[in-house]
């Protein structure tokens, strides 16, 4: 373990602690009440606080805020490529990481780069790149890094990182084609499966036949505690102004039915997320004029 | 400096001669930034910012904010220390607070200060270890408290000491999930004393000495003092980086106005 | 308050390609112009051609090196065939990162260019002034010194005195009055 030379150690395993409930204690579940926080409806987002700037050394920053998801985003560059033995391109590389604080989740993080930050950091890329015109950044390299201070949520969470990214690109002054909104959703069935036992080695359609007797219903940017509930989630990155999709992730077992029809939720969603973004970047013209 | 062919805007000059362009306003008894010799920065700090953390802070000097979470977790403890916890303090300076950092293990400058934090804390007895003993010889409680750079402008080591005072000052281990606070294993954590820092940046030319320096004063100058104090004004800690010569004056100087700055800084940490 | 009112992010559809020109900061995109920075629009009108639409940056992108951009650097390494150099400062803005370049023996001026010694044109720690002439290979862009006005604006003496040009390939130490060659750049 090379790299923990480098930090101040501690024991070298520890647990998280078991949390002990008091017998009355009633934790949330979507049978009884709607949504996590009652104030919501089904298709409504968290309130989004979102402000450019606050990485003085940085190109581009920006921080979001979903109640308790909360995301800084700096970008670098246009700035030489570093590493050796690239080749010459006539098109700049569009680099993203994404990091959650080891204080960031229930359980703590490892400090070391994880498999699924690794993934989250490639669809990331993969969901910005086609949004940046890097044919004009010949042979030069632009820099994302997020860094997950909190995190409500995997689904919200990755999608903030779309928003909050996009704003910090905008903010550098990179030229692109569209700002990236991101959205997601929870298929979250509101009552409990009545045959979930009988019925699950009966027929061949059993793996979507159980499920589909209760129609979930979808949750618009659902919080770790509905995620506990959820059979699935989808995350849509899309260019509100010109009106296309650059990255669509959908996990868990949905109807088609459901599928399309939480897409057109996101859409819609992720055009009042533009609304906000639009009025983030407004704002960093207001504040240099002043 | 010979230079009458030759005109540059402010950018340039800077870019090129930092070290000619920041002398030209000490001497004058200014920064660039518009600050005194011997001035910080504004400050703020923010507790409880992160809730899945046990206890957290954010603390901002000027351009440089840092956020800090203690986690609370279980483990055997040490053979020789059967009755006493961890406590395992480390600050991340990620590529995204600066272009300075690089992706990969911790930089030199991140270890430094890490190391620097964790034997102050150690050395000045801030938590009693054993109170952080569950049963003894089997379990005790590891606190991890991360501090965050978000955004780097110089002067780590203030921001994130005081970060992380502040996260262990409103740290609370909860084993309770529940409103039952009278769970005999939940407590808050208490600190024996709250060590807080000011640092300087000594330039040995010019014999100036910068309070608070930011980046750019960081990187052209000789050397840095970190003066390390507690609420009573006793020394906890005196680090001096660079190969920068400081006179036993200046040393003294340094400690009168750190102890002024930390009170002021104790102030703002207070208030809530 | 009048120019918030055309201030745009990227994205947001500023006219018809009919109708406009498509200037710095924006793009076409099926017969329509979109802002591709955000900042202020602004319409610039031509004569008997169609006005040009472009996009004031607000926050502007840091600085990159382009062609025939003048640009200021410093020389970290020189070899008999090229010197190489950190570029530092695009025309007036400087670079966040440095950049790296390279001024190939044959591209230090302009005639008698066999006759060229890259030791006697610069040294390391001089500050040059040069011009980009292609993006180069894959590491370095190729510079150029090659006019009167690019060479060494600034540099220091093996005596370490700073060094004043006399001469379009001479240099003098003020500390010691020792001459240095050098490919001067002719002050303006």
């Amino acid at each position: 373990m090379a790299a923990d030379r480098k930090r101040v150690a501690g024991p070298e395993t520890s647990v998280a602690p078991l949390v002990e409930y008091p017998i009355d204690h009633q934790p949330w579940t979507p049978f009884t009440e709607k949504r996590h926080n009652s104030h919501r409806q089904p298709e409504d987002l968290r309130p989004i606080y979102l402000k450019t700037g606050l990485i003085s050394e940085a190109n581009g920053s920006a921080y979001i805020e979903l109640e308790k998801t909360k995301l800084t985003c700096g970008v670098y560059g246009p700035r030489p490529i570093k590493r050796a033995g690239q080749g010459f391109s006539d098109r700049g590389t569009l680099n993203c990481e994404i990091k959650f604080a080891t204080f960031s989740c229930v359980k703590r993080r490892g400090t070391m780069r994880d498999a699924q930050e690794k993934e989250l950091s490639q669809i990331l890329s993969q969901g910005l790149t086609p949004a940046v015109r890097l044919e004009l950044f010949p042979k030069s390299n632009v820099d994302i890094y997020i860094t997950v201070l909190e995190s409500d949520g995997w689904g919200s969470c990755v999608a903030a990182a779309f928003t909050v990214a996009s704003v910090a690109l905008a903010h550098a002054g990179i030229e692109m084609l569209d700002l990236v909104a991101g959205c997601s959703a929870s298929y979250v069935p509101t009552s409990i499966p009545s045959n979930s036992n009988s019925s699950s080695s009966s027929t061949t359609e059993s793996s979507t036949g159980a499920g589909s007797t209760v129609t979930p219903q979808i949750f618009m940017d659902a919080d770790l505690e509905e995620e506990k509930y959820q059979q699935g989630s989808i995350v849509l990155a899309y260019m509100p102004s010109l009106n296309q999709t650059t990255h669509v992730l959908q996990t868990g077992k949905a109807e088609g039915s459901i599928i399309s029809q939480s897409v057109e939720h996101c859409v819609e969603a992720c055009n009042k997320i533009f609304a906000v973004m639009n009025h983030a970047l407004l704002e960093s013209i207001d504040q240099k004029k002043l | 400096m010979a230079t009458p062919a030759f005109t540059f805007t402010p950018s340039t000059f800077q870019k090129l001669h930092p070290a000619e362009f920041f002398r030209r306003f000490t001497t004058e008894g200014v920064r660039p930034d518009g600050r005194l010799l011997d001035s910080f920065r504004p400050t703020t700090v923010h507790h409880g910012v992160i809730s899945t953390a046990n206890g957290s802070a954010m603390v901002r000097i000027g351009g440089t904010t840092v956020v800090c979470g203690v986690k609370a977790e279980v483990a055997e403890p040490r053979l020789d220390a059967p009755d006493q916890g961890y406590l395992v303090p480390n600050v991340e300076l990620s590529p995204m607070c600066s272009s300075k950092f690089r992706p990969g293990p911790p930089s030199e400058q991140a270890q430094a200060v890490s190391e620097a934090i964790n034997r102050v804390l150690k050395e000045s007895k801030v938590l009693d270890l054993k109170d952080l003993c569950i049963e003894e010889g089997k379990a005790v409680w590891v606190l991890y408290v991360d501090a965050v750079c978000v955004a780097y402008d110089g002067n780590i080591y203030d921001a994130a000491l005081a970060a992380i005072m502040a996260a262990l000052n409103n740290g609370t281990i909860k084993v309770s999930g529940g409103t039952a606070a009278n769970d005999e294993n939940s407590f808050k954590l208490k600190l024996a004393r709250t060590p807080l820092s000011a640092t300087f940046a000594i330039f040995d030319t010019t014999l100036t000495i910068l309070a608070d320096p930011n980046v750019t004063e960081e990187t052209i100058s000789d050397g840095q003092i970190s003066i390390t104090l507690d609420e009573t004004g006793l020394l906890c800690g005196v680090t001096k980086i660079g190969a920068a010569s400081c006179s036993q004056r200046v040393l003294k100087d340094c400690v009168q106005s750190a102890k002024k700055r930390t009170l002021q800084l104790r102030g703002i940490m207070n208030q809530l | 308050m009048a120019s918030v009112q055309n201030a745009v992010v990227p994205g947001q559809r500023l006219g018809h390609v009919q109708e406009y020109n498509a200037g710095a900061g924006t793009y076409s995109h099926q017969d329509f112009l979109y802002a591709s920075v955000v900042g202020i629009k602004k319409i610039i009108e031509n004569q008997g051609e169609l006005p040009t639409l472009t996009v004031q940056r607000e926050n502007s992108q840091s600085a990159m090196p382009e062609i025939d951009a003048i640009v200021t650097c410093k020389v970290v390494r020189v070899n008999p065939r090229f010197a190489a150099v950190n570029i530092m400062v695009v025309g007036e803005t400087p670079c966040k990162d440095d950049f790296q370049g390279i001024i190939r023996v044959q591209d230090v001026r302009a005639t008698e260019k066999d006759k060229v010694k890259i030791y006697n044109s610069f040294r390391p720690g001089d500050i040059v002034r040069a011009q980009v002439i292609s993006l180069g290979d894959a590491r370095s862009y190729y510079l150029s010194t090659a006019s009167n006005e690019l060479g060494v604006i600034f540099g220091t003496s093996v005596a370490g005195g700073s060094l004043i040009p006399i001469s379009w390939q001479e240099m003098q130490c003020t500390k010691t009055k020792a001459i240095e060659l050098r490919k001067c750049a002719k002050p303006m």
